[in-house]
């Protein structure tokens, strides 16, 4: 059943590319600072975090700054690529109603532009990195495996919600309540460390949270991530793949009839 | 009956479009529902137990009231969706022309527009770009193709999907209620079009509710009602048939009243 349809894709690659493209020019090419503007948020976030930790809860973690601003990039690509999954759909509803075109070729192309704009977003990262911090490190160089678990992951959530939110259609409000929650037990903008003894098994249940520490462990602690970390995301991201594309795959045949 | 290889086979394809009593469109009335047991559906058949044969380089028009199952057939033979019950062979691909300008983007240019549209048809983009020159002398566009289509008529619109839509000989096309809009010279460049497919082999549904636009161009007629095949035959016994039951409707409506 995935062979047939992952041929299907394949020959649909030049749409998805299409559509990527278009998604960026959607959001970069309105205003002539577009691009800025998408990085002014996370910035600005981060100098208000790093006001508040550091000053107002006098709380010492090292590099704060770039840790907060990972923390906030990783979380918007998730976020933002997980609700727009749940829109993509629907959004092309006209097409799909009328068209054989695989489905998958919607969650898929949003996952893909959310990866470049996660790209995008390193440049401050890194500038803001190398301005407060020890100098980079060779572990660097694992960012792209770190920034690809993080894309699987994202990709098997938009499929395994992508068809809930065709059927009902209060999904989008269900899921935004959702990713809040999952939004305070992720260290996001906390470090790890703050979080009482007895409740760090939250945090460590949270496959997100392992995601997370191996997108930022070469960018904060210049170091390759734990190996726990990485085992976790890479199973949970495996996993979740191969459970949102068999959701996707079962109920694609049927989920014209609610559009 | 056909000499020709059959293109399109459906054999006893029924549909059937599950409708909850209650609404349930959101999680939460779903779960209250499913807790207290209380989920009924009512069970819509819009297609039941059709079989059909269409052979290649036909035109067949579609003909039917409102909700008498066309549209679920062309979405079946299309394959956008899948039958509830039954088989469904088609060897070609299909390029649906519905209602014009499924997958156009009103934002983005003509030419992106092209690129965009096609690629949803499942064409690469080196055939596109190969094709593209032609694409645009086809709409008649001119200048125009550089500037978004929100800026288009209707008319402009139809014209770029249809180019689009008929810039490859397809094996199968699917024309739903087209040839209503546009005016009358592109009406007529869409029949010179529709000569040319035919000659070459393509198999041409038609459907329409106007009888004229079916015995235009078609020489076999099926006629759906209430999710069944009520007629399949030549084209001016079954618009007949057609026309007489509409007038019996009529005037058991007018005695009613």
């Amino acid at each position: 059943m995935i062979g047939p349809a992952l041929r299907e894709l394949v020959s649909y690659r030049d749409l998805i590319h299409e559509l990527v493209v278009r998604a960026l020019k959607v959001r970069y090419r309105r205003s002539a600072i577009g691009f800025l503007w998408t990085m002014l948020h996370p910035l600005i976030m981060m100098l208000a975090l790093t006001a508040v930790f550091s000053q107002i809860f006098r709380f010492q973690v090292e590099h704060y700054a770039v840790y907060a601003l990972a923390g906030i990039s990783f979380w918007q690509f998730f976020s933002q690529t997980v609700t727009s999954c749940l829109h993509s759909l629907r959004g092309n509803a006209g097409l799909l109603t009328k068209l054989p075109v695989p489905k998958a070729v919607f969650p898929i192309a949003t996952v893909l532009s959310g990866l470049l704009n996660l790209v995008f977003a390193l440049v401050p990262l890194l500038a803001i990195a190398v301005a407060t911090g020890p100098p980079l490190s060779g572990a660097l160089a694992f960012l792209p495996v770190s920034i690809l678990i993080a894309g699987v992951f994202t990709l098997g959530a938009g499929l395994l919600l992508a068809p809930l939110a065709v059927i009902f259609s209060d999904t989008v409000e269900v899921v935004s309540i959702l990713l809040t929650l999952l939004m305070y037990v992720t260290p996001v903008f906390y470090p790890r460390a703050i979080v009482p003894e007895h409740f760090r098994w939250i945090v460590r249940l949270n496959p997100l949270a392992a995601v997370l520490e191996v997108f930022r462990a070469p960018l904060v602690d210049r170091a390759l991530p734990a190996t726990t970390d990485l085992a976790i995301a890479t199973a949970s991201a495996v996993i979740l793949l191969a459970l949102g594309s068999w959701v996707f795959t079962i109920t694609s045949r049927r989920l014209v009839l609610y559009l | 009956m056909n000499p020709v290889a059959d293109l399109i086979r459906l054999e006893a394809v029924s549909m059937k479009y599950r409708l909850a009593k209650q609404r349930q469109p959101s999680l939460k009335q779903y779960a209250l529902h499913w807790l207290r047991g209380a989920l009924v559906y009512e069970d819509l058949w819009a297609l039941s137990n059709v079989s059909l044969r269409i052979g290649r380089g036909e035109s067949v028009g579609i003909i039917g009231r409102n909700g008498a199952g066309k549209s679920t057939l062309l979405k079946v033979i299309s394959r956008v969706i899948a039958p509830t019950r039954g088989r469904v062979d088609v060897g070609g691909r299909v390029v649906p022309v519905l209602g014009l300008g499924a997958g156009l983007d009103m934002e983005l240019s003509g030419l992106e527009n092209i690129y965009l549209n096609a690629m949803v048809l499942g064409r690469s983009r080196r055939e596109i770009k190969a094709a593209c020159d032609e694409i645009v002398t086809a709409s008649g566009l001119g200048d125009f193709i550089m500037s978004p289509l929100r800026n288009y008529s209707a008319g402009m619109v139809a014209r770029l999907a249809f180019s689009v839509a008929t810039a490859w000989t397809p094996e199968i096309l699917i024309l739903d209620e087209v040839l209503t809009v546009g005016d009358a010279s592109f009406v007529e460049r869409c029949h010179q079009h529709l000569q040319r497919f035919r000659e070459s082999g393509t198999t041409v549904l038609v459907v329409s509710h106007l009888p004229a636009e079916i015995r235009e161009s078609c020489q076999r007629c099926i006629w759906i009602d209430a999710g069944t095949i009520r007629q399949d035959g030549a084209t001016d016994d079954v618009l007949e048939s057609y026309a007489r039951f509409n007038e019996a409707r009529r005037a058991s409506i007018l005695v009613r009243a």
